[in-house]
């Protein structure tokens, strides 16, 4: 029993070490596999581990996968009965050649080491090597924000030998496009993402030749739901509070100006809130589009009641002086002077500011304003239906200005049409 | 002299004139060969103590876990004569020069042994040639969360470890004492979470290109605790819409105030709902404080909505009763209250005021309502006893409206009743 079980141990029957197995000792590292010969062909296999993070403002991914090498290097070709490949510590890879492969444009990168360096040597009898390495790549990618938050990027990583040109070194992907593998829970909390696939092609440096490179494009479609529930709605909301304005009494001038102003404090915040994790791009964005548009609307509306605010003033200024030209007016009543109905000629709406509107149902009780007229001389009914002009008098203001009339329809009426517009244009 | 020679046999680097290189044969072992190179796979057992979990992070999505790894396994190249059969403990340098298993954490971000004041590693062999290799490691690994229930949700972490080079058929990982291979300080605990109980699994994963693997996981469940989020956002959301609801108990025609307390509970609840999502990754789905927030801030959003509403009802009230009594000249004994609520500026007695002319100035409203109401004093406390009703020229303007007396109910009862409904589903 003592001497079958020392047959079964590999380490004892097996003389050798790994040097006289693979004979590194005569093995030239710095010489490639068939030094001064035809190119020498790398098959590429990657699996990606996960997609770590997209940061907008650096502009640049974060990649984890699994860097899989294939070659053939006849000096480590072994005999064997079998064909199975033999596993190597990772530590063999400092005695032999390998490709130099790395990742183009990318600006921080490294080998996974715990607990020891995450590489695997394997080699199979005829001397085909499959060399994987575990590493986690931050490169840079391009974005275009103008269409941001609606928008999709397309971002690749792309490999490429360091030194070894297209007549030394051919890379290509072994398994054509079904060489990119991904885990299935591959997934980012802020995109979407579409499809991942290969594509290669040659690059050229003047100075030192054509190499080739291999691409991994993806493409990253954001989830709107977080800007919508952030940035969206609530600008929706405070430009629909500023319209409570209009519904307001215009006499209650404290309650309507701090209502505007605070929409727009409050709009400027949620502006000042989105640019704060973005780049600083000198193009505008969709999402610009829609928070500055919002302001103008929230900030109309407290020039809207400023001009509410003015006329009515100026009409109050009017009235006095009227008032007193003719002294003690006021306490006499009323009522055969009194104008019930709206009809008044074009030369009074003019004289009154703008301030009545043409009412053309003269016997509806559905006024909108009344005018008293205090008649000088002799009242009858048929100087009701004459025109306002050369009727000094009293008037009473109406307690709704037209402005707020017209605001109350054209601000609803003309943001609901800028959205229509701005999401079909970006959807 | 006698004890000089006690003492001198007692100093065993005098007895012991080996090094470890002899002593192990450390020249003949070739560590790129793993034990039973060759032949069977070699059973590697592993034992893990969690001396801490250093950090979780939401917005990058995984933990940071600190722990000791020990290795177990046979080499028989390493066997040495001893007559008692204690352990050898060596310097951690010495694992440079001999095989040991390549252990790796799948889906670790960064990850690093400890190296003050020397590498924290510890390398012990037995006569038989049972080696102990222990490391202490602090890694940091993805953990996939859902933050559907946040911040009321209870998160499922693990970490994986496995072999990089050696598959099934020339390494075998297993957790050395089964279950109770995972040991974890007393002490470890986290500020935010409550650490539900940790748990030892084993399975296997495969990779097309490469084979299958044996994998550890290390699984264990947070549950968060709420009291903070209780205190940073559900308290200050619930007083908010509170203090919304105060307006529905102020007088009506007080319409700064309304307007003002209206809008400034927006903007806090606004301020709170961007405050929660500056620490949270912008994840594509609704969270449950999002929930919450965002019906606090349309219960908010209604009782400024509400107060336009009754606003605008009481001026085309005011303005029907001005056209049932047809008073030309519109000045109207009211009392000091309501002339304040009116124009803001404050009277001291009874005044007879022109409710519909319009000036910014106080002083001006106070002289003409004095020159009113000295021509009518006498009729003054006469008409203030009669009905309303037929009372020409006088309004007196009902405190309540009935849409606030409807508020002042259903308001407080549906927070209620939403708040039962949340509180009972989540928790």
């Amino acid at each position: 029993s003592h001497i079958f079980k020392k047959n079964h141990d590999v380490t004892k029957t097996w003389k050798g070490k790994t040097e006289q197995l693979l004979r590194v000792d005569d093995h030239d590292f710095t010489m490639r596999p068939a030094f001064g010969g035809p190119a020498i062909p790398v098959g590429v296999d990657v699996q990606v581990e996960s997609l770590d993070s997209i940061s907008e403002v650096d502009m640049d991914f974060t990649m984890t996968l699994y860097l899989r090498h294939y070659w053939k290097d006849e000096r480590l070709s072994f005999p064997s009965t079998t064909n199975k490949s033999m596993t190597f510590d990772g530590r063999l890879v400092k005695k032999i050649w390998v490709p130099d492969v790395f990742f183009v444009h990318s600006k921080r990168s490294f080998i996974h080491d715990t607990t020891t360096d995450n590489i695997m040597l394997r080699v199979f009898p005829d001397g085909h090597v499959l060399y994987s390495m575990r590493i986690t790549v931050t490169a840079m990618c391009n974005m275009d924000f103008s269409r941001f938050p609606l928008d999709s990027q397309t971002c690749s990583l792309e490999l490429e030998s360091y030194a070894y040109t297209d007549e030394d070194l051919m890379l290509y992907w072994k398994n054509g496009n079904e060489s990119l593998k991904t885990d299935e829970k591959i997934s980012l909390s802020q995109f979407l993402i579409q499809k991942f696939h290969t594509t290669s092609r040659l690059a050229f440096y003047s100075s030192t030749g054509w190499y080739n490179r291999l691409y991994i494009n993806f493409t990253l479609r954001r989830h709107i739901f977080f800007f919508l529930l952030q940035t969206y709605f609530p600008a929706t909301l405070m430009v629909m509070l500023s319209w409570v304005s209009f519904w307001i009494d215009r006499r209650a001038v404290p309650a309507r100006v701090s209502l505007g102003i605070t929409t727009v404090l409050t709009m400027s915040t949620i502006i000042t809130g989105v640019n704060a994790s973005m780049p600083r791009v000198s193009y505008i964005k969709a999402v610009d589009i829609y928070l500055w548009v919002s302001f103008v609307f929230v900030f109309l509306s407290v020039l809207e009641y400023a001009a509410v605010n003015y006329l009515t003033t100026v009409q109050e200024r009017k009235e006095r002086k009227l008032r007193e030209r003719f002294p003690c007016t006021c306490g006499i009543p009323h009522s055969k002077t009194m104008m019930l109905d709206g009809n008044y000629s074009e030369s009074d709406a003019n004289s009154l500011a703008g301030y009545t509107r043409n009412q053309m149902v003269p016997e509806e009780e559905k006024q909108e304003k009344m005018v008293v007229h205090l008649a000088m001389s002799n009242e009858s009914n048929s100087s009701r239906k004459r025109g306002l002009k050369g009727h000094v008098g009293l008037r009473i203001i109406q307690n709704t200005h037209a402005i707020d009339k017209y605001s109350r329809l054209i601000f609803p009426g003309t943001y609901i049409f800028f959205n229509m517009i701005y999401w079909s244009v970006f959807s | 002299s006698k004890r000089e020679i006690k003492m001198r046999k007692l100093d065993s680097t005098k007895v012991r004139p080996l090094k470890s290189e002899q002593l192990l044969r450390i020249e003949d072992h070739d560590f790129a060969l793993r034990p039973g190179f060759g032949g069977s796979p070699i059973p590697v057992g592993i034992d893990v103590q969690v001396e801490s979990i250093d950090s979780i992070s939401e917005v990058d999505m995984d933990f940071t876990m600190t722990l000791y790894l020990r290795h177990y396994w046979k080499d028989e190249r390493l066997s040495f004569h001893s007559n008692k059969n204690k352990s050898m403990t060596f310097d951690g340098r010495l694992i440079k020069k001999i095989w040991v298993p390549d252990v790796f954490f799948v889906h670790s971000k960064r990850s690093f042994i400890h190296d003050t004041t020397v590498e924290n590693v510890m390398l012990r062999v037995y006569p038989d040639g049972n080696v102990l290799f222990s490391l202490r490691i602090t890694v940091s690994a993805m953990c996939f969360m859902d933050f559907s229930r946040f911040p009321l949700d209870t998160q499922n972490c693990s970490l994986e470890l496995e072999s990089y080079a050696y598959n099934e058929d020339d390494l075998m990982l297993y957790w050395k004492h089964g279950n109770k291979s995972l040991s974890t300080d007393e002490h470890i605990s986290l500020s935010q979470f409550f650490i539900e109980e940790f748990s030892a699994s084993s399975g296997l994963a495969f990779y097309s290109s490469t084979g299958w693997y044996n994998r550890l996981f290390i699984n264990f469940a947070l549950r968060r605790h709420i009291f903070f989020f209780v205190l940073q956002s559900y308290f200050p959301a619930m007083l908010m819409v509170m203090l919304s609801w105060v307006s529905f108990w102020i007088d009506r025609r007080a319409v700064p105030a309304r307007v003002s307390l209206g809008i400034t509970t927006v903007l806090t609840m606004s301020t709170i709902m961007t405050g929660v999502s500056a620490s949270m990754p912008q994840v594509s789905y609704i969270k449950a404080v999002d929930v919450y927030l965002w019906i606090s801030f349309l219960f908010v959003f209604l009782s400024v909505i509400e107060y336009a509403a009754v606003n605008y009802l009481t001026t085309i009230e005011e303005r029907k009763q001005l056209k049932k009594r047809g008073k030309a000249s519109g000045m109207y004994s009211i009392d000091a209250v309501q002339a304040m609520a009116f124009d803001g500026c404050f009277h001291d007695t009874d005044v007879d005021m022109d409710l519909t002319a319009f000036s910014d100035r106080c002083e001006e409203n106070e002289t003409r309502a004095r020159a009113a109401s000295v021509s009518n004093v006498d009729t003054t406390r006469i008409k203030r006893k009669r009905s309303l009703k037929g009372n020409v020229g006088r309004i007196i303007l009902q405190n309540n409206h009935v849409i606030d007396t409807y508020s002042r109910i259903i308001f407080p009862s549906v927070y209620i009743v939403f708040n039962f409904f949340y509180w009972g589903l989540y928790i």
